[in-house]
């Protein structure tokens, strides 16, 4: 775990260098928040009114988190690395390594997305504050379990783009797989809560990823409870274990037939 | 002058050519990409679902129409980045000397540096396009006017990744700048204008060109109006006549960086 740490912290350091980078990559998250409050200011006739269970500002709170948390794995750019590395080859220098391929790429790329991540959350946080004028009430242990939940949000996530990126073992290129997987997540999950689909499509999203990579943790900071928590904290341990062992077997067949040509 | 352009438009389709038929040796990757485009834009069609079972008018927008709105942003897009793709890593062009095998022949340096590879991938957005337009209704006049206006908007935003491209003749590395100007539109482009107030509507239309490419198309497209067809194609010849004489203007500055690289 600590030569993870290690990657981690090197990445992370390395990225400070590029603060600029960082700060217009943000702008696109800037303008999708703009984007949905003013969809969903148009939506709600009035603020107080409840659609599906959720307030205007518990709708944009809840689009707030879950970009954040989606912006946070930077799931294109991972995915076509990960592809890249078993397309170009560069995977072979990698293998013979003494750390895990899979920990490597995910404990390198979450260092790079950190600062970014943490800036969202400031960004985003602000523009709530300032256009919404109002912040989901939350105790100190509500704050910790969301940012528990959140975290663990992002590392599925990773492991499912990671997953996802390391079919290219099978198929030569996997990033159209990552567009189906990444609209999936963003127009079910990201743009709206469960609530707002019908009941046995709801039932089944439950137990689908976004459930656990962008529901969950939003759910919990726009509308607190402990009986949710304990459903969606053990949901996405169960996932976290199924996502790792999913790609610990797709690795292990895909390297078994590798085959790199040139030096 | 006549024959200088039918020189450069056999070269470009040529180009194209060439480009497509080397992305389609690997014949799974390129049906792949293309039929999962298709289903990756059809998925926004649930974002709207779920909208218009909140609300039948959305910024003054019908369900149909913003179905023609997507059909009209991701055909732009598709035209845009299956012809033009190199128009959006124009900046890296620039900064890292690639222009040096576009100056040597004798074709027009930036379409032949635009032109000069393909986006398998955008093929899936010109093919939705009209599937959606088939959903929404089609009639003859519908696709003349779809076809034009993909065409027209192709251009334009065209012409911004090219004039923002542009600008690392003055500024250096200037592609986060191109990059986010670019996703601006796309991202702008798919919801209709009628949600934003104020300034941001107003730059909608204006600054940010968006009005030529989707907002008017679909206006037209709902309603014949020859006045606001007009404005559209008189547009797009401004705002790519404006960008040529920036690019050459740019060209000036450009140094070479000595950069050997090999064109098959």
């Amino acid at each position: 775990m600590k030569k993870y740490l290690h990657i981690y912290k090197s990445e992370l350091m390395s990225n400070l260098q590029y603060m600029l980078n960082i700060v217009f990559r943000l702008v696109n998250f800037l303008l999708l928040i703009f984007i949905f409050m003013n969809l969903w200011d148009y939506i709600y006739d009035n603020p107080n009114e409840l659609i599906n269970g959720y307030s205007k500002n518990q709708m944009i709170w809840y689009v707030i988190i879950t970009e954040i948390i989606w912006g946070a794995t930077d799931g294109r750019r991972y995915c076509r690395k990960i592809s890249e590395d078993v397309k170009g080859g560069n995977i072979a220098y990698m293998m013979n390594k003494p750390y895990s391929y899979i920990g490597y790429s995910i404990a390198s790329h979450l260092g790079e997305t950190t600062i970014k991540t943490l800036i969202s959350v400031i960004v985003g946080f602000a523009m709530g504050l300032f256009f919404l004028k109002d912040f989901p009430v939350l105790t100190l242990p509500a704050i910790v379990i969301v940012i528990i939940s959140s975290i663990l949000a992002v590392l599925i996530n990773s492991l499912l783009v990671t997953f996802i990126g390391l079919i290219s073992f099978i198929i030569e290129d996997s990033n159209p797989i990552f567009w189906l997987y990444s609209k999936m997540i963003l127009v079910l999950g990201v743009l709206f809560p469960i609530e707002y689909f019908p009941g046995i499509f709801a039932q089944i999203m439950k137990y689908s990823p976004i459930y656990v990579t962008c529901y969950g943790p939003a759910k919990l900071f726009v509308d607190f409870s402990y009986s949710t928590t304990v459903e969606i904290l053990l949901s996405q341990i169960i996932y976290l274990c199924i996502a790792w062992l999913m790609c610990h077997a797709l690795y292990m067949k895909g390297v078994r037939k590798l085959n790199v040509t040139g030096g | 002058m006549l024959q200088a352009v039918k020189n450069q438009f056999n070269v470009t389709v040529k180009t194209i050519k060439y480009g497509l038929m080397r992305e389609m040796i690997n014949k799974t990757s390129f049906i792949m990409n293309v039929s999962f485009m298709i289903l990756n834009n059809a998925s926004f069609i649930i974002q709207w679902i779920v909208i218009y079972s909140l609300k039948d008018n959305v910024g003054g927008y019908s369900f149909n129409q913003v179905l023609l709105l997507w059909a009209i942003a991701a055909s732009t897009y598709g035209f845009s980045h299956f012809i033009f793709k190199k128009s959006y890593s124009l900046s890296d062009i620039i900064t890292n000397g690639k222009l040096d095998s576009f100056l040597v022949q004798p074709k027009n340096v930036l379409i032949s540096a635009i032109t000069s590879d393909i986006e398998v991938s955008a093929l899936g957005d010109i093919l939705y396009g009209y599937i959606v337009l088939a959903i929404s209704g089609l009639t003859l006049t519908r696709f003349l006017l779809f076809t034009l206006f993909s065409i027209t908007g192709a251009i334009v935003i065209t012409d911004i990744a090219v004039l923002l491209g542009s600008l690392s003749f003055w500024f250096g590395k200037s592609d986060m700048i191109a990059d986010t100007g670019n996703s601006l539109m796309t991202n702008f482009a798919t919801y209709p204008d009628g949600i934003f107030k104020g300034l941001a509507r107003i730059l909608l239309l204006t600054i940010i060109p968006l009005g030529l490419t989707t907002y008017f198309p679909v206006w037209i497209i709902t309603t014949f109006n020859l006045k606001l067809t007009l404005i559209v194609i008189i547009s797009t010849i401004i705002i790519t006549l404006f960008t040529f004489i920036i690019f050459y203007k740019g060209l000036r500055r450009y140094s070479s960086t000595n950069l050997m690289i090999s064109k098959i």
